[in-house]
């Protein structure tokens, strides 16, 4: 009994130290080497973003889409072959989480690059990791400070619109339009400062009056206490600058609460996501701003020819603002690197520089002195009836042409020109 | 019959004889295993994340394990730490080794601050009071914008070498960092150990037992509390000073009170009141945390089941269950 289990034993080790031996025969051959050398190292691209929290739906279409422009940069050949890869990292909306994962992406993993991000905070932490550690890092999140020469370093670039800009084009097509009495409610974070600053300096313009702005914590699940404040202001216009679920909370509220009746309700920013979320009666008449709609496909080519891969790869799925975003952000970097017919991080920022692109939204291109990219931005309304199909849920009122004049000036960031 | 009663009692004596070497030696144990830690880490930062949670933990663990009271408020005293370190190199231009001070500094200030008011409440009269106490810090920095960034959190806390008497180190090497930053982590595990096994160390343990006997043994009850706290003040503000130049920036989430109710899942996880309990408790945690969102997205699903069944199984935590067998 006892002597066969011990031969067991024996033929086991035996039979494992064959196996182990084959197997460092097998790995350290020159066969073995060979494969390894006809495949080169892929191209990586680091695409930290919240997976997990409030902008989880959002993020898993900047997902969606970045995975497009990377499979789509694969099928083209890669560069000479070299394929790419995106190393996706869930940043749990966090900056110190967030600066962990892009050390991890950084010294781990080794990437190339970085594209991602979906917050200011959060953008301004993995900025501050990859600039001193000379990896491009492209942002596809809405911030001001990051293109202030204080954040910004020639290896940061922005591929989405700045507060500035998105509230602007808003300011000037409603401040004109619905009247001059105007009132805040604002997510108290950076977020809502920036756009509250930009609706303000836009405002100057149109001499608007500002009536109050009533400040709200970021992840608020009751309004009910502040609309009526704001009703007995009596603004034509109430400005809510907030994002996500807050967004669609405080507009259901309002929509019950009957303030449209009398106030038009403006948003720096409908998220696409939050429009389907919520449903058509919540958005009800809101005009506000985004970087992309679908829509726009009969207008520009580029986006019929994106819309059409991202359906294809997704089951008749229709982009979102975001999740274009995250398009843009991984196709630059990715066309950047084919023009400049490397890797190295100075040619690639070099190719950046020079990109004149317009791959889903019409023309586009990077601004010299803070890598901002300048481009359209449209002013939507939602929409209730007559949808062609269940993504078709905003209609284009205007849309702002991509001028550097929207932006603020180099100097006034800080740049030395 | 006598022989087998013979060696059984040997080798309890020797695991007994072990057990008193280790804790002996504790300090110098923890050191060893920290040395060869980033080797079984899926990444540095993250080992170094660990190091720097878990020497957060382990000056949490003095005043929760120690002292017996539960704070929750640690997280002022970690992001305290974080910020005057921070500050000090951005907007001071400081070497590092005066923003590691000032950040120790940082930690010791708040924590008598907040001391000094809260010390005399108990149980949970002193959670709620700290934890006030803490958001009101909270706030402090979050409107102090022009220094601490507010909302978009300090940048720029950029330390690329540490000059060490004329020794250039590449702080931006991540196994260096982590080397770098261990070497403060050990020598504040030897202070807590020596805090630990001084007379000050017994009081502390006495106030936490019986807070009648040790008043009437003599002992200051309110100034031995006082004390705790601010030393364990000083753990967590070196903790978030480290923090800073890791992952250099500040974001204003360090000071929010989910850091402090991690740090409280933290040392239960490990075992409170146990000497190396708060790091086992910081690995646990925060590797789950990164393998498991690696994987999937609901990943709170998983670690939130895993926690459970550490709370079921280890009442007294994985290490404090684990050491607990051993000395039997």
């Amino acid at each position: 009994m006892t002597k066969t289990v011990t031969k067991a034993g024996l033929l086991s080790r035996r039979r494992l130290l064959t196996t182990a031996s084959a197997g460092a025969v097998l790995a350290a051959s020159p066969f073995r080497i060979n494969l390894l050398q006809a495949e080169e190292a892929p191209i990586k691209i680091g695409f930290p973003v919240p997976l997990t929290g409030p902008y989880g739906a959002e993020a898993q279409d900047q997902v969606r889409a970045g995975q497009l422009a990377v499979a789509q940069f694969n099928d083209a050949g890669g560069l000479n072959g070299r394929k790419a890869e995106l190393v996706v990292r869930d940043d749990k909306l966090n900056p110190g989480e967030a600066a962990t994962r892009t050390l991890e992406l950084v010294e781990k993993e080794k990437v190339n690059f970085v594209v991602g991000s979906l917050s200011a905070a959060v953008q301004l932490a993995i900025n501050n990791v990859t600039k001193e550690r000379g990896i491009i890092f492209n942002s596809i999140s809405q911030s001001d400070a990051i293109n202030e020469a204080a954040d910004f370093s020639k290896y940061t670039f922005h591929e989405a619109l700045n507060p500035h800009m998105t509230s602007g084009a808003v300011g000037r097509y409603a401040f004109p339009k619905f009247g001059k009495k105007i009132a805040f409610l604002t997510a108290d974070y950076a977020y809502g400062h920036e756009m509250v600053r930009g609706f303000l300096e836009v405002g100057k313009e149109f001499n608007i009056e500002n009536l109050g702005d009533i400040r709200h914590p970021l992840g608020t699940t009751d309004f009910s206490t502040l609309l009526p404040r704001l009703q007995a202001l009596k603004p034509d216009i109430l400005c809510i600058s907030n994002f996500g679920r807050d967004q669609q909370i405080v507009l259901k509220q309002a929509t019950d609460f009957g303030v449209k009746k009398s106030i038009q309700i403006i948003a720096p920013l409908l998220s696409h996501a939050s429009r389907v979320a919520a449903g058509a009666q919540a958005f009800e008449g809101v005009v506000g701003g985004c970087s992309f709609y679908w829509g726009i496909e009969d207008k520009f080519a580029s986006t019929k020819a994106f819309n059409d891969a991202f359906r294809k790869m997704y089951d008749g799925k229709l982009p979102t603002d975001y999740g274009a975003l995250g398009y843009g952000g991984v196709r630059t970097v990715l066309e950047a690197v084919k023009s400049a017919g490397t890797v190295d991080t100075e040619k690639v920022i070099a190719a950046l520089e020079a990109l004149k692109y317009d791959y889903y939204k019409g023309p586009q291109y990077y601004r010299k002195c803070d890598h901002q990219s300048v481009q359209s931005v449209l002013v939507i309304k939602s929409k209730s009836k007559d949808m062609k199909n269940e993504s078709d849920v905003f209609e284009v009122l205007s849309t702002e042409e991509p001028s550097e004049k929207n932006l603020r000036t180099c100097e006034a960031l800080g740049h030395k020109s | 019959m006598t022989e087998a009663t013979e060696s059984i009692k040997q080798s309890q004596t020797s695991a007994v004889g072990w057990y008193e070497f280790a804790t002996r030696h504790r300090a110098s144990l923890a050191a060893a295993a920290i040395l060869i830690f980033p080797l079984i880490m899926p990444f540095t930062a993250l080992a170094v994340n660990i190091l720097i949670y878990g020497l957060y933990a382990l000056g949490f663990n003095l005043v929760f394990g120690y002292l017996g009271l539960l704070s929750f408020g640690h997280a002022a005293l970690f992001g305290t730490g974080a910020y005057l370190c921070g500050i000090a190199v951005v907007h001071f231009d400081w070497p590092w080794y005066a923003a590691i001070a000032a950040g120790v500094f940082g930690g010791l200030l708040i924590a008598l601050l907040i001391g000094v008011l809260a010390i005399r409440t108990r149980g949970i009269y002193f959670a709620m009071v700290t934890m006030a106490l803490s958001q009101c810090i909270y706030y402090v920095f979050y409107q102090a914008v022009d220094w601490t960034g507010g909302e978009n959190g300090l940048r720029g806390i950029n330390v690329r070498t540490i000059d060490l008497f004329g020794l250039q180190i590449d702080f931006i090497n991540p196994l260096v960092r982590y080397y770098a930053i261990a070497a403060f982590v050990i020598a504040a595990l030897f202070v807590m150990s020596r805090i630990l096994a001084s007379p000050f160390g017994a009081a502390i343990e006495a106030v936490r037992e019986n807070e009648m006997r040790a008043r009437a043994s003599g002992y200051d009850v309110t100034l031995t509390r006082l004390l705790t706290f601010v030393l364990s003040g000083g753990f967590c503000g070196l903790a978030g000073a480290l923090q800073a130049l890791h992952l250099s920036i500040v974001p204003i989430e360090m000071l929010h009170y989910e850091t402090s109710g991690l740090v409280v899942m933290i040392a239960l996880l490990g075992g409170m009141g146990t000497f190396f309990g708060p790091m086992i408790g910081a690995a646990v945690y925060l590797v789950l945390e990164n393998l498991v969102s690696v994987w999937t997205v609901h990943w709170q699903l998983i670690v939130g089941a895993i926690f459970i069944a550490c709370v079921l199984f280890f009442p007294a935590g994985i290490w404090g269950t684990l050491i607990g067998r051993g000395r039997r």
